[in-house]
């Protein structure tokens, strides 16, 4: 453990110890509600930097899985009657499976054909909801299409935070749970930036030629980091299918993979700590916009070109003044690789 | 037979749409490394083009057309001078490109939104009721779309073929370098292939427009095919993009005709990607020497 080390714990744990007094300032539903969503996002975005970012995988996926898994949980809820709980921890499973499969298809292909590919995934499962009307099940009076069709899945539980909590206080649970993933997930992420596989990335961007020479396998460590950090969004994706309550086809929707996109790109790529900051700059936008709806998709392109264009290494890649202090730090920086492979 | 002939008809209507979307991602990915994603806005930008010239100054259609075409071309060119170029001379170019021209989509798709509003709108101009061939009723639409089609790429390849800039966009695109050390001029060539390739989405988007109706979305379905044409046929391969683009269509028309239209996107997907598996660099794609 090094000076790096020992100062990204500390500033973890300030973030955490904050974050969980943080409802004791802003209490009101409202408010634990966006911090939940903060949580929610931020962990896809930490998530998809790791795939993304540090290990070279160009995914347009991760909100397919994000979807898939939040799915998963409310079908097997609805038609296979399991309770909400064990339905989320199955949907983790499915999303690290679903992650796995499309990473076998996937990765033999080079940088821009994993994108595209990544992507056509995803919109084929949009369509596939989108055009679900077929009468699978009935909710109530109303006929219910295996995936909800357009308009969605509900009424299928959460958590049950609700019972154990006093009514006032019943969105905490939420918030806790999201932030404890939260938190589970960027550790997660920390140590493998700093274990053999972050290595390996670290030494196939460097020098391709001589890892590759020394038997350091792109491909094992690639599927790897994808169906781990799968399960991971797939907690994201249950975490919002328990708080949002609602899952429809509009989280598998361009808007949120470019606002995801948008968080990942301005806190700064394959960085530690971008997509972190990322997602607290995007929301604080996003709450900034509330009132000018018809301007945030503007906006949010706008944000992601600018700061492609002008801001190549994120917020995270600034010069802080802290940073100038120790250059040190500076080679163990999970900086993007070349062309979005390494080796290509 | 009436089945054969029906779906004749469709997929070839279907392949000239395809062919001509891809043809523009395909120009762009072959000389400039660009994986323009978007693409779909640019060819909303052309379908709505059309349509505001025509309902706003009542031009006849061919008119409005090639005014789409020109505003399509002019699109292109300001991509590059702003978006592209300045990108070309960092590291990361075309990762960071395609997160670039994600957002110039969507800033494109959401002014679209805020001008013309969410409501469908129908390209104004009747065509006709078409004909009857072997007892299958073909729209007069989709016999004006693949001929459209056919003079757009008959063009496109003399294009590339027969004039001395189609012959410098064929050099860059094969050694940039070389080319730059023989004296071809290829910042210039690269703003010839954006206008190509925004002349071409616009092109695509008047066509998609005159059989569906325009709304800020309607690119995102044939972006997201063209995309599947251009890995299939393995990036920047002009006329294996073509010949794949119509081989997609005929292929797309007959799962929609056993499987029903809503498995054909995932169904095609399937195909390809097992296709893909067989040859990572796609049908056409040169088997590049891997030196890993």
């Amino acid at each position: 453990m090094n000076t790096t080390d020992r100062q990204d714990i500390r500033v973890a744990v300030v973030l955490l110890v904050a974050a969980a007094a943080l409802p004791l300032l802003a209490s009101s539903r409202y408010a634990i509600g966006q911090l939940t969503l903060f949580c929610i996002w931020a962990l896809v975005a930490v998530q998809w930097n790791l795939v993304f970012g540090v290990s070279g995988i160009f995914s347009m996926a991760q909100l397919a899985v994000f979807g898939c898994a939040g799915y998963a949980a409310a079908l097997l809820v609805l038609h296979a009657g399991l309770p909400f709980p064990l339905a989320a921890v199955l949907a983790c499973l499915i999303a690290g499976a679903f992650g796995l499969v499309i990473g076998l298809a996937a990765f033999r292909l080079r940088g821009p054909y994993v994108a595209l590919l990544t992507l056509a995934v995803a919109q084929a499962l949009l369509v596939l909801v989108l055009t679900d009307t077929g009468c699978f099940t009935r909710q109530g009076a109303s006929c219910l299409p295996f995936t909800g069709g357009a308009r969605g899945l509900s009424e299928y539980g959460d958590f049950g935070f609700g019972a154990w909590l006093p009514y006032r206080h019943a969105p905490l649970g939420n918030y806790f749970a999201a932030l404890l993933a939260l938190a589970a997930g960027t550790a997660f992420a920390f140590w493998l930036i700093r274990s053999p596989a972050g290595l390996a990335f670290r030494a196939l961007r460097d020098n391709p030629v001589l890892a590759a020479g020394r038997g350091v396998d792109r491909l094992r460590y690639q599927l790897v980091v994808f169906t781990a950090s799968s399960v991971f969004t797939g907690l994201a994706g249950v975490l919002y299918a328990a708080h949002v309550r609602v899952m429809g086809p509009n989280v598998l929707g361009l808007g949120t993979l470019l606002m995801v996109l948008a968080m990942l790109v301005v806190g700064g790529l394959g960085h530690r700590w971008g997509p972190l900051l990322g997602a607290g700059l995007i929301l604080a936008i996003d709450e900034v916009l509330r009132e000018l709806p018809e301007w945030r998709g503007t906006v949010l392109g706008l944000v992601l070109v600018l700061s492609t264009l002008l801001l190549p290494s994120g917020l995270a890649g600034l010069r802080w003044p802290l940073r100038r202090a120790r250059p040190a730090a500076e080679g163990r920086e999970a900086r993007p690789p070349l062309s979005g492979v390494p080796g290509a | 037979m009436e089945v054969l002939v029906q779906i004749l008809a469709s997929g070839l209507t279907l392949g000239a749409m395809y062919a001509v979307a891809s043809a523009g991602l395909c120009v762009a990915w072959g000389s400039l490394n660009l994986l323009n994603m978007a693409h779909g806005a640019l060819l909303a930008l052309g379908g709505y083009a059309a349509y505001a010239v025509s309902t706003h100054l009542g031009t006849p259609l061919a008119m409005s057309v090639l005014l789409a075409v020109a505003a399509g071309a002019a699109a292109g060119v300001l991509l590059q001078v702003c978006v592209v170029k300045p990108l070309t001379r960092r590291p990361n170019y075309e990762v960071n490109a395609i997160v670039a021209t994600v957002g110039v989509g969507f800033i494109v798709e959401n002014l679209i939104l805020k001008v013309f509003g969410a409501y469908p709108m129908k390209q104004p101009g009747e065509f006709g009721a078409g004909w009857t061939v072997a007892g299958v009723h073909v729209p007069a639409s989709s016999v004006l779309i693949l001929a459209s089609g056919a003079a757009v790429l008959l063009l496109l390849s003399w294009f590339m073929d027969r004039t001395r800039q189609g012959r410098a966009i064929r050099a860059v695109s094969q050694h940039r370098e070389a080319a730059r050390l023989m004296g071809v001029p290829v910042d210039t060539v690269f703003l010839c292939v954006m206008a190509l390739a925004g002349a071409l989405s616009a092109a695509s988007g008047v066509m998609l427009s005159l059989v569906t109706t325009l709304s800020p979305a309607v690119g995102h379905d044939p972006m997201l095919k063209a995309f599947i044409v251009c890995v299939l046929a393995g990036l920047g391969h002009l006329r294996g993009t073509l010949v794949t683009a119509f081989a997609i269509g005929l292929l797309e028309a007959w799962i929609q005709y056993a499987l029903g239209v809503r498995f054909a996107l995932p169904v095609l997907l399937l195909l390809v990607i097992a296709a893909l598996v067989w040859r990572p660099t796609g049908l056409f794609g040169r088997q590049e020497v891997v030196r890993l």
